[in-house]
């Protein structure tokens, strides 16, 4: 340990005003929900006089509440487990296979990086109805995977590319063609990126709010996100009540979070080709 | 055990031919260094007859199949990488035991070939490690172990030993030819050192350009280098190769004499110079000498001979050890 230095003071100085940005709204989110409407409105940042478990308890025990978790969650792994299956596959593909026409499609891939959600809103919701998978979470799932492909296949074959090439040539010596190798090597040497989308396109998802509003009518298929908006309507005034909604959805987030980020890394390859 | 047969053999990428036309027969049992510098194709050989390249035309056979189109798993041949590519996620049974595990042969009889190629090569106590927990001898040995436990005809080496230090080097160098000797199999080692080749080798194949320059044992081709590079490349401190009237005076346009097959004399011999530089290694004295009309000569003599940088020196060349060229031929005799 060296002494105090004005360099690394200034250094937590920045740390605390930045993740001060984060830790605020997040405890006035979580504290909220024990607070009544009235404290709540005089004080929002402050401790609550009286704990209030009664809120917390009250959404615990609603039903509907547990259905969005569980409709959120659905379309969430769905996602991610196409997202990483079809990304990574692709990406293997561009990244290990010289074949005619890769780089023109891998532009084309590309292009849809740059495509505003928003702006197709109107045709996705025309196709989707068509597809006649309107009102179900397929209708969410699929969109979600097809706009998350784009940058995930980016991500995929640039980890894939990194790989040395010797290893495919002992693997094709021993007997293993492309699609074992990707299987036996690829998948299991590529969890710290397997691991990155995951939680990138998985929060994505949780948090989307746009195409769930838009694909999904009944009341029984909806997300937390819609949920939320639900409880804002019942409950006028009841920001207490939205809070402790709020604070309860983020938890499967976090969760999903840490049991991911144990993959997230480095230096798994260690140890094969250097001497 | 088998021969391996190259047949105008023709590598491009591209526009780039880096094979021009290759003939080239690989003994039985034999252990052939291909040998030459930097660039010059003998990696892409070694991938050809691997099968990891495919050729631009011609055959290959091995043990008298034509394997020309076949997977590399198919030639009955295994291959040690420069940089080992050992798999990192697996342990070090894994590693040697894949390839009988794609091959879906019964795990006991994986397990007992495993154990047999570890005790071969003292790897027992490292079978549960990982790549990453090992040095870069025991590596080296892994990706030994991978190669010797499929029990292939054919062994191909690519510059194994290039990341080791020189201690291990000349370990894992003599540990190579004994487990030539156990195998009895073909080996093909490619390597740019030609102490490595001189060393280990029953054959060298020197290559310069995607052209063999000459084959042989290494005696052969220390003692009558086909042309001046073969002259040139085989043979450490290098071959003195010299033009003008010397070369001319003894009836050729090139002559070489080899630095160890010059006598050196203070006061008498056919050829006057003046020491320029003077390495005294004890078991050798090394001297750069110049020489007035014939130009700078490089000398060697066993043990230690006390000259200096400006000593007056008299060098007389072995007739009888005299290479003659002409254009890119040695001339007879
Ligand atoms: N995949 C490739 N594409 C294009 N050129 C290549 C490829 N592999 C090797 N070469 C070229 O072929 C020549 C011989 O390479 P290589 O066989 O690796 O030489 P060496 O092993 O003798 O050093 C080099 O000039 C190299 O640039
Ligand atoms: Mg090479």
């Amino acid at each position: 340990m060296s002494g105090f230095t004005w360099r690394s003071a200034s250094r937590i100085c920045v740390l605390l005003l930045v993740s001060s940005l984060i830790v605020i709204p997040l405890a006035a989110t979580i504290l909220g929900g024990f607070k009544t409407d009235g404290e709540l409105r005089a004080e929002p940042f402050g401790l609550p006089d009286v704990w209030r478990t009664e809120y917390y308890a009250e959404i615990f025990a609603d039903t509907r509440f547990w259905r969005y978790l569980w409709n959120s969650l659905v379309i969430s792994l769905l996602t991610v487990a196409l997202t990483l299956i079809l990304g990574s596959m692709a990406a293997y593909a561009f990244a290990q296979a010289k074949f005619f026409g890769s780089r023109f499609l891998f532009s084309y891939l590309l292009l849809g990086l740059m495509f505003p959600f928003a702006a197709a809103i109107m045709p996705l919701f025309l196709t989707v109805r068509d597809l006649g998978i309107l009102d179900t979470p397929w209708g969410v799932i699929l969109p979600q995977v097809a706009f998350g492909l784009a940058f995930s296949i980016m991500f995929f074959r640039t980890f894939f590319k990194q790989m040395p090439p010797e290893l495919f040539e002992a693997a094709r010596v021993d007997g293993c063609g492309y699609i074992r190798f990707y299987f036996y090597f690829t998948l299991p040497l590529s969890t710290p990126i397997l691991a990155t989308i995951a939680v990138f396109v998985f929060v994505q998802s949780w948090n989307n709010y746009l195409l769930p509003l838009i694909m999904l009518n009944d009341r029984a298929g909806y997300t937390w996100t819609l949920g939320a908006m639900d409880y804002r309507g019942e409950y006028i005034s009841s920001w207490n009540r939205t809070l402790a909604f709020m604070t309860m959805t983020l938890t499967p987030a976090v969760v999903f979070f840490i049991a991911a980020q144990k993959y997230i890394v480095a230096g798994l390859t260690g140890g094969s080709v250097k001497g | 055990m088998a021969e391996v047969r190259l047949e105008g053999v023709k590598k491009c990428f591209g526009a780039v031919k880096v094979i021009p036309k290759l003939d080239l027969t690989i003994a039985d049992g034999s252990f052939t260094v291909l040998v030459g510098p930097s660039g010059c194709g003998k990696s892409t050989l070694l991938r050809l007859i691997a099968g990891l390249e495919e050729t631009t035309a011609g055959q290959i056979l091995i043990d008298g199949v034509d394997v020309t189109d076949r997977e590399p798993s198919d030639r009955s041949i295994a291959m040690v990488f420069q940089s080992y590519a050992l798999y990192p996620h697996m342990t070090v049974a894994q590693n040697i035991g894949f390839g009988l595990r794609l091959a879906r042969k019964p795990r006991s009889e994986i397990r007992r070939r495993v154990e047999e190629a570890a005790e071969i090569l003292q790897l027992q106590a490292l079978l549960d490690r990982k790549p990453r927990q090992l040095s870069g001898g025991q590596r080296q040995r892994v990706a030994i172990g991978r190669a010797i436990v499929r029990k292939p005809k054919v062994f191909l080496f690519d510059e194994p030993l290039s990341n080791l230090d020189a201690a291990l080097r000349t370990q894992m160098r003599v540990e190579l030819a004994e487990l030539h000797a156990k195998l009895d199999a073909t080996m093909i080692y490619v390597t740019h050192d030609q102490v490595e080749a001189m060393t280990m080798a029953d054959q060298i194949v020197i290559m310069d350009g995607g052209i063999v320059q000459q084959s042989g044992s290494p005696m052969t081709l220390y003692d009558r280098p086909a042309n001046p590079f073969v002259a040139g490349f085989i043979g450490s401190p290098r071959m003195n190769l010299l033009e003008g009237t010397v070369a001319s005076d003894a009836g050729a346009e090139l002559i070489g004499v080899r630095p160890e097959h010059f006598v050196l004399s203070n006061d008498a011999g056919s050829w006057e110079g003046r020491v320029r530089y003077a390495e005294h290694l004890g078991s050798d004295t090394v001297a750069y000498v110049d020489v007035e009309g014939v130009g700078s000569v490089t000398v060697r003599v066993s043990g230690e001979v006390p000259v200096r940088a400006g000593d007056r020196v008299f060098l007389t060349p072995n007739q009888a050890r005299l290479h003659k060229f002409a254009g890119d031929r040695r001339l007879a005799a």
